[in-house]
């Protein structure tokens, strides 16, 4: 992390360097240095369950910010990076981390290379995910793009293989291939009983196929990882190391026109997990989630979105609230100018799985309330 | 009764839209460098160098794209008529992209005597620009 900050500094102040000059100089022709930058806050409240964060007495603890720097060192090389903070509930406390960095090399259309820290593309929005102006929501559908876990799902360090093919009347092929590591800061997860916590592989990639129909976009990703960790139980001297392999997949579809948004995605993760200690046997775990998404844009200034998501932990035990997550929201989003948007969305819940018990008095999911709503707005400052 | 109306609903709503120059004539005029080769080109080119999936020409240069401002009348022409989508939604796009580090938008330039000016003198340039506005320095390209 310290390194990454060292990284950081000395970049921008290289690319800082060349600031004035492409300042005075002629038009931009796309190699002057870009810098961006994006600040949320957002508040929450629920009236049951506390959800990400303490919500049952109201919470303002969604805050994120974000800035990068890129620039293009010839037609094809490019170098960025981008600083990112955030606090949401317990997790982040405004401690500041590489978000992503990376050097650019897009050798051809269909073929470039991206080396670095690089955002994991899986699904239609993983890799924009904690962009709030890239969506029309405020909360992505929580079965796939869970808040909790961006830190193990957003971006890998290693490399990635990207590329984009057009097939004539067929349309357009555009492919990701990535492989590499995920360092997981403690301080980013809910868990506090965890000594270690390493993912020393990940692997997979992402293909969208950019249909003859105008706007229609079919693809998919798939995600292999292997998770270690030693985990210290409390009546425990000795910590229990633990085995976790992940196969993730999802099937997407996006369909764009004119002011009018319609997406869904279902996906599938399975795990299976092996210990040290013969108390815990082997467990192979099947969860599958969905979410069925529309938004319509009235005007540049107001645009409406809803949409539902299920969430099953286990494919083969639906029973108990403890064992589903239906989300049903709806928001509306203004655009007050081009860079300050705020949205406000309500959320009809039902189930409580994935909620954190720490958060909730330390109550197993089983004991919440099944029926809940939250309310949440949240407004951002970007360019 | 139902289930037919569904079925003409999802038809209308992914069945090829009319292309807009058919029924109107376009409010705006790609232009590229003089030196460019090319006459005409493919409305789903220009749309993929706009948005960058496409970066070069068929000789390996790099493409320049330019835009007009977000207020831009032309830019909506433009937008909607070749990228088929709002200039708010082109916005959200490369939000996306710019924040998770995949590429920059085009540069945007004040006016379309900027344009004329900046395509003019960048050989790998390509822009697009009003009807009425003099494009004397550069080359019209017709949209197939």
């Amino acid at each position: 992390m310290r390194l990454g900050l060292v990284a950081a500094c000395a970049l921008v102040s290289l690319t800082s360097a060349a600031v004035p000059a492409r300042a005075e100089g002629d038009e931009d022709d796309g190699s002057a240095l870009q810098v961006h930058a994006f600040v949320s806050q957002g508040a929450a409240v629920t009236t049951d369950n506390n959800y990400l964060t303490s919500t049952e007495r109201g919470s303002f603890e969604l805050t994120e910010a974000g800035i990068n720097f890129s620039k293009a060192l010839n037609d094809r090389l490019r170098v960025g990076i981008q600083l990112f903070t955030r606090d949401l509930g317990p997790i982040g406390n405004y401690t500041a981390r590489v978000d992503w960095a990376f050097l650019d090399y897009r050798w051809k259309d269909w073929l470039g290379l991206r080396a670095g820290r690089v955002k994991l593309p899986f699904g239609l929005y993983n890799d924009s995910s904690d962009i709030d102006a890239a969506h029309p929501v405020v909360l992505l559908p929580q079965s796939i793009y869970p808040a909790t876990n961006r830190e193990a799902l957003l971006a890998q360090t290693g490399a990635e293989l990207y590329g984009f093919k057009p097939l004539g009347t067929r349309g357009a092929l555009e492919y990701r291939l990535f492989a590499g590591t995920i360092h997981v800061d403690l301080d980013e997860t809910t868990m506090t009983q965890i000594d270690r916590l390493e993912i020393p592989y990940v692997v997979g990639g992402r293909v969208m196929w950019e249909t003859p129909v105008e706007g229609l976009r079919l693809g998919g990703s798939a995600i292999a990882a292997r998770l270690e960790s030693d985990l210290r139980l409390p009546t425990e001297v000795a910590p229990i190391t633990l085995a976790l392999g992940i196969r993730m997949w999802i099937a997407s579809l996006e369909y764009v026109t004119g002011p009018i948004t319609f997406a869904t995605e279902y996906s599938r993760w399975t795990s299976r997990l092996e210990t040290n200690d013969p108390r815990f046997p082997r467990r192979h775990t099947t969860d599958t989630r969905a979410y069925w998404l529309a938004a319509y844009r009235f005007s540049p200034l107001v645009q409406a979105a809803g949409y539902y998501s299920i969430y099953y932990p286990d494919l083969d035990n639906r029973e108990g609230r403890e064992s589903r997550l239906h989300d049903a929201a709806a928001t509306l989003r203004f655009d007050l100018n081009p860079h300050w948007l705020l949205k406000i969305e309500g959320h009809a819940l039902r189930g409580t799985a994935t909620l954190n018990p720490a958060l909730n008095d330390n109550m197993a999911p089983g004991g919440l309330a099944n029926r809940w709503w939250l309310l949440v707005a949240k407004t951002t400052v970007y360019f | 009764m139902k289930t037919c109306l569904l079925v003409l609903m999802l038809v209308l709503l992914v069945a090829p839209r009319p292309d807009a120059a058919a029924e109107t004539v376009r409010a705006f005029r790609v232009i590229v460098h003089p030196k460019n080769p090319r006459t005409k080109l493919d409305r789903r080119f220009i749309s993929d160098v706009f948005l960058k999936k496409r970066t070069r020409w068929g000789d390996d240069s790099l493409v320049t794209p330019v835009d007009l401002g977000p207020k831009s009348s032309v830019r909506a022409a433009f937008s909607s008529d070749v990228l088929d989508r709002s200039v708010a939604a082109v916005r959200r796009y490369w939000t996306q992209l710019v924040f998770s580090g995949r590429g920059v938008p085009p540069a945007e330039l004040a006016t379309d005597a900027d344009v004329v000016k900046y395509v003019s003198s960048h050989v790998g340039a390509i822009g697009y620009v009003s009807t009425s506005t003099d494009v004397t320095g550069t080359k019209v390209i017709v949209l197939e």
